[in-house]
């Protein structure tokens, strides 16, 4: 299972005021507050810490079909520099963000192995194209005969005819990015 | 308070977060913020500051959960606003 977010930093700071009374409290946990408030970039940290929320919990819709609001249930922790934990309910994720100045793109898995993971980043636009060309590269199916289609709760999964493709996809808009996440059907 | 009026001053709130203008001139009570109106999740958070500021309530973690839709939006404010 895997989740992905992206955070467009350039229309966070023009479309979100962390700062904002309240804001902070209704997204964050006291700790998460605390790492914000200590840090010395608040604002990467803020967009960090969301972006790894998102991303575990489009995992957990991708179980559940049950879509819900509840950032204080997503409780994030570092390890390093690019590595966090996020916990909800019994469930852990593996998280690895990254991070330039243009976006916070954070990846977040059931497992931690990378290697199973297929993902990239691009324009919002052309998002489902490059999934399909990436699958065509992958399987081999042409991409003309992929379809996506969505989930009760509107996942995404890719389909050759009425064989499914992918075992788990994610796809994140912000701004003027897009990006996608996905694993194989073994 | 009316539901209707309910709704007209929600529809307000969520104006400068929308990015779909078709879905929202068609607003109505299964609205879905995320679905129909295409608001950032990060928004989200903002309309309910929003929410709280317009009406003077507050709203509490549990109601939060359950805020992605216009329907179960008006139904909290009027459980919190005892309407």
């Amino acid at each position: 299972m895997v989740g992905n977010d992206l955070v467009d930093l350039q229309f966070a700071k023009s479309e979100s005021n962390w700062q904002r009374k309240g804001f902070l409290e209704k997204q964050f946990t006291i700790k998460e507050q605390q790492l914000i408030l200590h840090a010395t970039n608040s604002f990467n940290v803020v967009w960090r810490l969301w972006s790894m929320k998102e991303a575990a919990y489009k995992i957990v819709t991708q179980q559940h079909e049950k879509r819900f609001f509840a950032p204080h249930k997503f409780e994030c922790s570092f390890i390093s520099e690019a590595e966090g934990i996020v916990f909800f309910e019994k469930n852990k994720f593996f998280t690895t963000t990254f991070f330039n100045s243009f976006y916070c793109h954070t990846i977040a898995q059931k497992t931690n192995d990378k290697l199973a993971v297929f993902s990239s980043v691009g324009m919002p636009e052309t998002i489902d194209c490059e999934i399909k060309k990436r699958l065509q590269e992958l399987t081999g199916v042409l991409v003309e005969e992929i379809s996506q289609r969505k989930s009760s709760v509107g996942a995404p999964l890719y389909y050759q005819k009425e064989k499914i493709v992918t075992n788990s996809c994610s796809i994140s808009h912000h701004g003027n990015y897009g990006a996608f996440a996905f694993t194989l059907q073994k | 308070m009316t539901k209707e009026e309910l709704i007209t001053k929600l529809s307000a709130i969520v104006k400068p977060y929308i990015q779909n203008e078709e879905a929202f001139k068609s607003l109505n009570e299964n609205t879905d913020f995320i679905n129909d109106l295409e608001i950032n999740s990060a928004n989200l958070v903002d309309i309910i500051l929003d929410i709280e500021d317009e009406f003077d309530i507050e709203i509490d973690n549990d109601s939060m959960e359950q805020m992605l839709s216009v329907k179960a939006t008006v139904e909290i404010i009027q459980k919190k606003m005892n309407i």
